[in-house]
């Protein structure tokens, strides 16, 4: 065996058990879910209807909508607010940005349980808020609870941070130099943004977005917690097919569902990556 | 001193930039700490009764009735000793498997590093489900084994694409250089790279143990009713007992990523975390 060849094998080697692994815990049972989807429960025999279900059922076609209503509000505002977040950490030094810079990575490793349970004692209509303003003499209810608004914050809690680290991350590639460049040379504060971070940072934008989106299409801790009864989230309405109904092929149906909603983001980060020269290697 | 409460004053007095920083610096911890903060408060009160801010009565009350209840406490038990297995069964399986991918060329690449997005692009549920039915087969149900694989699938992508981007950025000048001087290649991959991508691996394996231990879901489903971590038991609390019992537990649950995050600090940046969610 040449070298080269000696080379490839150990290559192929390291990378084989992990690659195993996913194939067959993670691979070889969506494959299964895919059959069991097309499956007629009492029959066995091949059929369209746990998929129809979804897209007839006016509940279901109600959860689905609301899902996609909550998962791109959540993506616009956390996208937004992380940006400016990531230009004031980028752009900003003093000591206020330094210590922001510091304490937005936590989140990101606080269990999402936790972040949820707390953040219900304070919006829940007898948490901090209401008590807070009943010392003013109001009764504000927020009406947050079992609400979109309340799982959108929640959302945004643990996407903001997420997605500015991404961008950060984006931004501190960028050098000095060019911005300085681009100053030298006249250019306004808005046109070297538009000219010049923006397109430098766009792709950081869209790696935060696509996950930023995936990871709350199939969200369940928040909206277990938070959501209310009708319309539901799809991660709920997943469970109940599973855990109330027993309907495991309809369970299955839906996931597939949510696979190929959470694909078309992944295709456009798939994408970008792509298009990377480097990536070819 | 009081004068500084009135805004306007205040505006004038640090002056614009400082004005708006202590604006966003109030709004953003008011948003992020605040909820955390005020369960700190809640875990420590005894009675906390409707129309109040403040906890009429403070304690520790409720430390104790936690601290009473068996099934919690061998909860946390559990947790760890899932934590620990999956963490290291993770780092012995991806770490290798990252190194691969950042340093060999072969073809099917792409493939493999792309196989790896599949654990977060497909329903976490949608998986469990279907493993569920696996591990009926093979007898996995409520066992160790099965809550560990449940728990190793949710990070594996973080544990390959994270130390893979860290060993990317190693220069291979500086491999060749200890190479040079006479060191093997096992030698220069223990002194050299490893070192220099210790900060990624410490991001990835911070997420993978701490993943492991709020993982609820999967826990819950594949678990039965043999493995309960502390997660799978606070979603009992959360229904069951009163609000400060869930606070108690949420700091309980909180403590192992607090201590993890400060002995790693060090190596927590933007950049080591970003480099998990690109395929570069």
């Amino acid at each position: 065996m040449s070298k080269e060849k000696k080379r490839m094998a150990f290559g192929y080697a390291l990378v084989m058990p992990a690659f195993l692994v996913v194939m067959l815990v993670v691979a070889w049972p969506i494959v299964t879910a895919v059959q069991k989807s097309f499956t007629d429960p009492e029959t066995g025999g091949f059929t369209f209807d746990n998929y129809l279900y979804f897209f007839t059922d006016p509940n279901q076609l109600k959860n689905i909508f609301f899902t996609m209503f909550v998962c791109f509000a959540t993506v616009a505002i956390a996208i937004v607010v992380a940006y400016l977040l990531a230009l004031y950490l980028r752009f900003v030094k003093s000591p206020v940005a330094r210590l922001i810079g510091n304490l937005y990575l936590i989140p990101r490793f606080v269990p999402s349980l936790v972040a949820v349970y707390a953040m219900i004692t304070i919006i829940r209509d007898s948490g901090l808020i209401n008590r807070i303003s009943l010392l003013f003499g109001a009764d504000v209810k927020l009406g947050m609870m079992y609400h979109a608004s309340g799982m959108i914050t929640m959302n945004l809690w643990f996407n903001i941070p997420f997605a500015a680290l991404m961008i950060t991350a984006g931004l501190g590639a960028i050098p000095d130099s060019i911005i300085e460049g681009a100053r030298d040379v006249g250019a306004t504060k808005w046109k070297t943004f538009t000219s010049m971070i923006l397109p430098l940072s766009y792709k950081d934008v869209v790696v935060a977005s696509t996950f930023v989106f995936m990871s709350n299409v199939g969200s369940f801790t928040t909206p277990y917690l938070m959501g209310g009864n009708a319309p539901k989230m799809l991660g709920i309405a997943l469970f109940d097919q599973f855990n109330k109904y027993l309907r495991y092929e309809r369970a299955a149906a839906l996931s597939v569902i949510m696979f190929l909603i959470c694909s078309v983001s992944a295709a456009v980060y798939i994408y970008t990556n792509l298009k990377e020269k480097d990536w070819e290697h | 001193m009081f004068k500084m409460l009135n805004p306007r004053r205040f505006y004038h007095a640090v002056g614009k930039q400082k004005f708006w920083e202590f604006i966003i610096l109030a709004v953003f911890i008011l948003f992020f700490y605040g909820p955390m903060l005020n369960m700190c408060m809640l875990a420590f009160a005894n009675t906390y009764e409707v129309p109040a801010v403040l906890p009429q009565e403070w304690g520790l009350k409720w430390w104790k009735f936690v601290f009473e209840q068996d099934n919690l406490v061998s909860s946390i038990v559990q947790s760890f000793v899932v934590a620990i297995i999956t963490t290291i069964a993770s780092m012995l399986l991806c770490i290798p498997a990252a190194y691969s991918l950042a340093r060999f060329k072969y073809p099917g690449r792409k493939v493999f590093m792309l196989s790896f997005l599949l654990t977060n692009a497909f329903p976490k549920l949608g998986i469990y489900t279907s493993i569920a039915i696996l591990f009926y087969k093979y007898n996995l149900m409520g066992s160790l084994l099965g809550v560990v694989i449940i728990h190793m699938i949710n990070s594996m992508m973080f544990m390959v694409w994270l130390p893979s981007s860290a060993f990317r950025s190693v220069h291979r000048q500086q491999e060749e250089a200890a190479r040079d001087v006479g060191a093997g290649p096992i030698r220069t991959f223990f002194k050299v790279t490893l070192p220099m991508a210790m900060p990624g691996i410490a991001v990835a394996t911070l997420y993978t143990f701490l993943g492991s231990m709020e993982e609820a879901q999967g826990t819950m489903l594949v678990g039965l009713a043999r493995i309960k971590t502390m997660p799978v038991e606070m979603f009992g609390v959360i229904m069951d007992y009163p609000v400060q019992v869930g606070a108690v537990f949420a700091i309980l649950l909180i403590i192992p990523a607090v201590v993890m995050i400060f002995a790693m600090r060090k190596y927590i940046g933007p950049e080591a975390i970003a480099g998990g969610f690109k395929m570069k």
